[in-house]
């Protein structure tokens, strides 16, 4: 397992320099580093900062440039804001891991619930209910999913009960002079996640329920079932256990890209998380900004899918990494 | 003066600058700040051409609201090439740094008048050399007590005039000297005659302390915000991403504010905005009328005041590239522009804001004392189409499309992709077009690639934007001067994007710009305007109007400036004594 880790590791390197050149080499053939410059008119202006990004010269000197100073945590000013990049990335990623990591929690359990719950009882109206509403997380778009929840869980509350404000607020992440109050912190992230978790569980359950299909047909649960294993045991200890391993790769997998993908749920509540952060970057055309965001989120994906495979190990005895 | 190429105020903008022309607008690429006229309603727009402020009856001292804003801006160095977002300068410029000029309501116009750090009106000397003397108000101080002196201007000037990364040196690259005989005197000397010279420490620029920044790196201490001020706020914090939040300046030497404290909420997502206004944890909103704002007003907002502020400095037109071919005949545009039915699409985006002229002249409402109507003639006439064209050489094909030695009258029409507005108005152009026989096809571009990269190297032949009046002046040379199309020549530092090279209207524009006697200006506004009319270089579509949105506990004049935003008044504004 050791040795697998670091070879795992090790191959990750080259994967992330080939995939951050390619990133580099898209952005800067995409936008202009100097676009804002220009603007200004001032071919003095313009000729320093080509000659201080070394604009002038070839596309692997400039990469390596690059890749230096983000490795040594000189990650650049941006164009857009003139602020340093590191800070504005280490802002936006703490509040979208917020986010995500309540998120993930709440859709892991309800997904595995909801799968195991279906999965035992296929067929029944529960199922068909289940996987209704399923297929209704899947069809809805992320953005409209956040509308309706203001709707539902916001406004219409505040409007029958007559209170003064909202049960859940959903602009920003904390209320004018309430900043700290975690009762104030919680009423503001409840929709956020909420409207999240809803998106993910929809498509986890249906994996669950896949998964636990498979392994509650399969020979070694009948086999545990034939020899009097009670059923909580056969469910959990046996049938779960092999079922986590591709919903594991699925959350995974999601999860590295909602670091970088949550876009729509942060433009809706007005939260300044890595989502937005793009957009922004995206179209001032802030390249000093966008190739570190790329190569965050392209490592984040090389990264967790390894822990996908790792965890993958621990939870099924079948598999053996060498 | 302001040449800026401001990408508006929309959820998703981004503003881009360019300085160094003679007038203070703005080409926008979605609907931005401001204008004059402005009426108030509770849950219903309506909309006048006078500028009426809502007063409302007894505030109580104290007390905070909270705005959403829809922009961020991307630093608050204001002088400096960052400093683009036309919400930036409404929420903290406007606010906490002095001008020379405010710009205010007078009559039916919004006019330059000396503000209060200064203690008298400018004196000008014709010269030559132009000189301007200023005399600063010794009671005007910044918040730490200091006087706002001569040497603030000297250093303002100076800073802006010879410093790199600045935003827009219009007029500041005209002073020759500028002299401090003593702390409330200071003395502009130009190098040419310069009209505008009003612009000089207002509009984008306005006044900064030197005791605080001179010797030092000013961006460095201003781009992330700054505890100081010389207006009736400071900046008590800018959470990057979620806020910024003033407090009074209590040092402030005019009306002090009466709210404890405005906190001003990012809201990128205008129908969650609109739900937060309703829910009330939004005091106020100031939407670009974009579709699904006015959708959201015209729904109803209970419990709301609504202004709508139709005699705005925000121009949108229909630009025609002059250089492409068919548009290089004036016999074309001239056919094109009576093709076009302006009040049936006015009507049609802007009708439920009460809006349905469209704009009769370059100039917008907020400069409606200069130019002309010249553009009225152009409404919707078949016939003078057929006379035009045929006259020019046309004939329609067995499409029904006018052709030209085997050549079609097909034309492309670009904007930002994703402004509905815009895109809705594209899709009618291309129906009445194609009933006049000329051809259109849509072809869309995000912001970036418009105003950098297409509009300066003329690749586009139709496309609607926005001038915005950032400065009651009336220079419209960067627009339509040809000195002033993109080029080699000039660094494709241009702004005449439309390619109007139109013989005597550079001599014309240039009158406004330099002219010092205000009858020989206003004069060649209005030949500047008959010019472009009869050569038909382009076609102004509408003045976008403005929007603000209160939550009735509100109280206090409020009212939007069209320089100056919807908060220049912020001070005043209040929450209603119980």
């Amino acid at each position: 397992m050791l040795s697998f880790a670091v070879r795992r590791l090790l191959y990750s390197i080259p994967v992330i320099l080939v995939g951050s050149f390619i990133l580099f080499w898209a952005v800067r053939s995409a936008f202009d580093p100097l676009v804002k410059i220009r603007a200004i008119r001032d071919p003095e202006v313009v000729a320093r900062e080509t000659e201080r990004l070394g604009l002038d010269q070839g596309i692997i000197v400039q990469y390596w440039r690059w890749l230096t100073g983000f490795l040594s945590g000189d990650w650049g000013t941006s164009s857009r804001t003139s602020g340093d990049v590191l800070p504005m990335i280490q802002s936006a990623l703490t509040v979208t891991l917020q986010l995500l990591i309540w998120s993930l929690l709440f859709a892991t359990i309800a997904a595995v619930l909801v799968g195991v719950w279906s999965a035992l009882r296929q067929y029944s109206p529960s199922d068909y209910a289940l996987t209704g509403l399923a297929y209704v997380g899947l069809a809805i778009p992320a953005f409209w999913f956040g509308l309706i929840l203001i709707q539902f869980l916001a406004v219409w509350p505040q409007q029958l009960l007559g209170w003064s404000e909202p049960p859940f607020y959903f602009i920003g992440l904390s209320s004018v002079d309430k900043e700290g109050s975690l009762l104030d912190t919680a009423r503001h992230m409840v929709l956020p996640i909420l409207a999240l978790t809803i998106g993910l569980v929809a498509v986890w359950s249906r994996f669950t329920r896949t998964s636990m299909l498979d392994a509650l047909s399969s020979d070694y649960v009948r086999t545990a079932r034939a020899k009097g294993v009670p059923q909580h045991r056969v469910v959990i200890n046996h049938a779960l256990r092999n079922a986590w391993g591709p919903l594991i790769t699925v959350i995974a997998i999601d999860s590295a890209l909602l670091i970088g993908g949550l876009l729509v749920t942060e433009q809706i509540f007005s939260i300044p998380g890595m989502g937005r952060l793009f957009l922004d970057s995206l179209l001032a055309g802030d390249v000093f900004v966008l190739m570190p965001w790329m190569l965050l989120v392209a490592t984040a994906v090389i990264l967790l899918n390894f822990l996908a495979d790792i965890a993958h190990a621990l939870l099924d005895p079948r598999v053996r990494l060498t | 003066m302001t040449a800026t190429r401001s990408l508006g105020r929309s959820r998703l903008a981004i503003v881009l600058l360019a300085g160094g022309a003679a007038a203070s607008l703005a080409l926008s690429a979605c609907s931005s700040s401001s204008s004059g006229g402005s009426s108030s309603s509770s849950a219903a727009p309506t909309s006048t051409s006078s500028a009426s402020a809502t007063t409302a009856p007894a505030l109580q001292q104290g007390g905070t609201i909270v705005i959403g804003a829809e922009q961020e801006p991307d630093c608050m160095d204001w002088i400096a090439s960052c400093a683009g977002s036309i919400w930036g300068s409404y929420m903290a410029q406007v606010t906490t740094i002095p001008v020379v000029f405010n710009v205010r309501e007078s009559g039916e116009d919004w006019l330059p008048q000396a503000s209060s750090i200064m203690a008298a009106e400018p004196e000008v000397s014709a010269g030559p050399p132009q000189t301007v003397t200023y005399t600063l108000n010794p009671e005007a101080v910044w918040s730490d007590g200091v006087p706002i002196s001569s040497a603030d201007l000297k250093y303002t000037a100076l800073q802006i005039r010879d410093g790199k990364d600045i935003l827009d040196k219009t007029g500041y690259n005209f002073i020759a000297d500028i002299e401090t005989p003593d702390p409330q005197t200071a003395v502009v000397t130009f190098t040419e005659p310069y009209a505008g010279w009003k612009v000089l420490f207002s509009g984008s620029s306005g006044v900064l302390p030197s005791h605080i920044l001179e010797g030092k790196d000013r961006a460095a201490l201003m781009v992330d915000g700054y505890s100081w001020s010389g207006g009736p706020w400071i900046i008590e914090s800018w959470e990057k991403g979620q806020s910024i939040t003033l407090v009074p300046n209590d040092n402030y030497w005019g009306e002090k504010p009466k709210l404890d404290k405005v906190v001003f909420q990012f809201t990128a997502d205008t129908a969650a905005a609109f739900q937060a206004f309703k829910s009330g944890q939004l005091d106020a909103l100031y939407p670009t009328p974009q579709l699904d704002a006015i959708d959201q007003i015209k729904a109803g907002l209970p419990g709301a005041r609504v202004q709508v502020q139709t005699a705005s400095g925000n121009l949108e037109a229909i630009w025609m590239n002059n250089e492409r071919p068919g548009l290089d005949s004036q016999a074309v545009r001239q056919a094109l522009s009576y093709s076009i039915d302006r009040a049936a699409i006015v009507a049609r985006v802007y009708g439920p804001l009460d809006v349905s002229e469209p704009a009769q002249s370059f100039y917008p409402p907020i400069l409606s004392a200069f130019g002309g109507q010249d553009f009225s003639v152009y409404t919707l006439d078949l016939a003078k189409v057929d006379a035009l064209m045929t006259g020019d050489g046309w004939a329609k094909d067995g499409e029904g499309i006018w052709a030209k030695d085997g050549t079609q009258a097909a034309f492309t029409i670009t904007t930002i992709a994703g402004n509905l507005r815009r895109e809705l108005m594209q899709q009618v152009l291309q129906q009445q077009l194609q009933a006049a026989g000329f051809k259109l096809t849509i072809e869309n571009a995000d912001a970036p690639d418009l105003f950098g990269v297409i509009l300066p190297d003329g690749t586009f032949d139709l496309g609607i934007w926005t001038l915005v009046t950032t400065f009651p002046d009336p220079g419209l040379s960067f627009a339509f001067d040809s000195n002033n199309i993109p080029s080699e020549a000039n660094e494709f530092s241009g702004l005449n994007y439309s390619r109007t090279n139109v013989p005597g209207l550079n001599e014309v524009l240039i009158t406004v710009d330099v002219a010092t006697d205000e009858a020989a200006r206003l004069a060649a506004t209005q030949q500047g305007d008959k010019i472009l009319a009869e050569s038909a270089t382009s076609l102004p579509l509408a003045a976008i109007p403005n929007v603000l949105l209160t939550l009735e506990k509100i109280g206090g004049p409020t009212s939007i400036n069209p320089s100056e935003g919807p908060f220049w008044n912020l001070q005043e504004w209040g929450l209603l004594a119980n």
